[in-house]
């Protein structure tokens, strides 16, 4: 830039060349403020937008503790602690490296370099935007999954896969769709052979319908509540304590969603021409597209749910606003505001319907319509991004669309069942205590003791009649850990049984 | 004195009625009472509320528990007033019992029977 103005300097004598020489240094310190005021105004704005997005956190913990009833209210919240907690830890330790490593090993023309992708441990210019920016949209997968599984998942079970999925399912799909490179980019693998790259601006598809479908599997394979379907399998609703709670985690949640969405337009500064450039146009979509986004979801929930109904459910109004967020969050920069407003539209529409379907039909206890809300709005919002463009529509850009949501939706099933069924082996899945102890008139004994153990022993362990007595001892019951655990050794079945309960 | 004059007058009724409750027992000379929040099961039908669309029934109702001790007056005349009071006409208006009271003590001062209430 500087050497253009130099260049076009006629010489014409000393005084020219030295006036020459300082519009060139003039130049260049401009160019260098410029640069400098770009970076500190976007880094700041991508802090702001970090901590909005966190205060998504406090939205979800209120949305699902109202959702469920009052005696599991801590159960909830401790998970949504520890999913925060404990997932900053692990996607610091472990999940951005595997970010980065995702999208080496699916590009063409990058070799795997293990010291490249977690060189962000020891780079300070790399923890707001690279790290923090991430971590903020790591936790918001994670922290989804909760509220299809409340009520009956064990803690640790539940921490177990809140673990996998920081560290290692989201990080994968986030490398593949993001960051320049990986499988779904334009550089990857399949993007080069379909020829664009997967538009999901923030999330939706990378962020919400993974911890969607991850929360579906994950609530069928813990299965329902005790209670939620009669013995015909009808559904029979358990309400949560709070409706107050619920709506306002939504609140919360859509005030943190601003973050989300208008703060993945990061740069709000750039320099174009050696001169700052605002980059108002690209902001006011996408924080208009936003707007419209929820405010079309809640009001096709409300009328969707009026007329099927009688009334307008305030729950799945609520359900229809985050709906009509979600099916937006990765169509914002990319379509036009009537394109926001009917992507909103339909998110918020199909939430009540697809809910109805998943309870009735698919028989899952997705106890905070985590499936409806972040899954399947989702991914009708991604996979429409074209329809909607303000480039015009592409049957291209379509199919990728299309090819890399079977993509993040089959890795997704598959290591969800995966870390579930993991979690199943090293600890008891279901929580029972959280579940079994509740009366018709939804007022709850608390037990605090542990529960005695089935004396049919844990279902699928066994797979012929155990012998009851050997040697004229009764047999000690219960799958080996547990005789392991009451001090009993491999083959040894008599001897001093140990009581349930008792410490060593 | 062991069988005393005492009674307890025991009115569930609807939480909505309980300011005129409270007020005609002012009216009637007896203002101590105790309140409960209540709820329990009687002619009233069972409600049906929605939860994500979804109805289920609600038989157990929020009623107030209005616990009267009366030793001067006449319970029957606490009783009445409280039925007045407590009237709509709808099932779910609720019940009142009166029921001998053996003894009563005031921890205050020590006294004891009809001075003690």
């Amino acid at each position: 830039m500087s050497s253009d103005v130099t260049d076009s300097m006629p010489e014409r004598g000393v005084i020219s060349s030295i006036s020459g020489r300082i519009l060139q240094e003039l130049h260049s310190s401009v160019n260098y403020v410029s640069a400098a005021i770009v970076s500190g105004v976007n880094t700041v704005w991508t802090l702001v937008v970090c901590f909005l997005i966190f205060f998504m956190q406090p939205g979800f913990a209120l949305l699902e503790a109202g959702q469920v009833r009052a005696k599991n209210v801590a159960n909830v919240l401790m998970k949504n602690l520890m999913d925060w907690g404990m997932g900053v830890l692990v996607f610091f330790v472990l999940g951005l490296g595997i970010y980065g490593l995702a999208g080496q090993l699916t590009t063409s023309g990058l070799a795997l370099d293990v010291g490249a992708a977690f060189s962000y441990i020891n780079d300070p210019s790399a923890w707001i935007g690279s790290y923090l920016f991430s971590a903020v949209f790591a936790m918001t997968a994670a922290t989804i999954v909760s509220g299809a599984v409340a009520e009956r998942i064990k803690f640790k079970a539940y921490i177990f896969y809140s673990i996998g999925l920081t560290a290692f399912i989201y990080p994968v799909i986030a490398g593949f769709a993001w960051g320049g490179n990986g499988l779904l980019s334009s550089a990857g693998f399949l993007g080069q052979a379909i020829g664009v790259g997967f538009q999901d601006f923030a999330g939706a598809t990378v962020v919400h319908m993974l911890g969607g479908i991850a929360g579906l599997v994950g609530a069928y394979m813990v299965g329902p509540r005790k209670g939620r379907y009669d013995a015909e399998g009808n559904s029979q609703p358990i309400p949560g304590h709070s409706i107050t709670l619920a709506v306002l985690g939504t609140f919360i949640l859509a005030f943190g969603w601003y973050g989300f969405n208008v703060g993945t337009q990061a740069a709000v500064l750039s320099v174009s021409e050696g001169t700052l450039a605002f980059n108002g146009a690209a902001l006011g979509r996408v924080a208009l597209n936003t707007t419209l986004g929820m405010g079309g979801g809640a009001v096709a929930a409300a009328l969707v749910t009026g007329w099927s109904d009688g009334k307008p459910d305030p729950l799945f109004t609520a359900s229809g606003l985050l709906a009509g967020l979600v099916a937006v969050t990765g169509a914002v920069p990319h379509v036009t505001w009537y394109g926001g407003l009917i992507l909103g539209i339909i998110g918020g529409a199909q939430a009540p319907i697809v809910f109805r379907w998943v309870t009735d039909t698919l028989k899952v206890d997705d106890v905070a319509a985590v499936f409806p809300v972040h899954g399947s709005a989702g991914a009708i919002g991604t996979l429409l991004i074209p329809v909607f463009a303000v480039d015009g529509f592409s049957a291209t850009q379509l199919l990728m669309q299309a090819v890399s949501i079977a993509v993040i939706a089959v890795w997704t099933i598959v290591t969800t069942m995966l870390v579930f069924k993991l979690a199943d082996v090293t600890q008891h899945r279901r929580h029972r205590r959280l579940d079994d102890r509740h009366d018709d008139a939804g007022v709850q004994a608390r037990r605090r003791h542990r529960r005695a153990p089935s004396r049919r022993g844990r279902r699928g362990h066994r797979a012929r009649p155990q012998r009851t007595r050997v040697h004229g001892v009764p047999r000690v019951r219960g799958h080996r850990r547990r005789r392991r655990r009451h001090g009993h050794q491999r083959g040894q079945c008599y001897g001093y049984r140990r009581q349930w309960g008792e410490r060593r | 004195m062991t069988e005393s004059d005492i009674e307890l007058v025991i009115a569930v009724i609807r939480p909505d009625k309980l300011s005129e409750a409270k007020q005609a027992l002012a009216e009637v000379g007896a203002p101590s009472l105790t309140v409960s929040d209540v709820s329990g099961r009687g002619s009233q039908p069972a409600m049906t509320e929605q939860w994500r669309g979804e109805e289920y029934t609600v038989d157990l109702h929020q009623k107030v528990k209005i616990e009267i001790v009366v030793a001067d007056i006449d319970a029957e005349e606490v009783a009445e007033a409280l039925s007045d009071a407590a009237h709509t006409g709808e099932p779910g208006d609720g019940k009142i019992f009166v029921v001998p009271v053996s003894e009563a003590y005031q921890i205050r001062t020590g006294e004891t029977g009809i001075d003690a209430v």
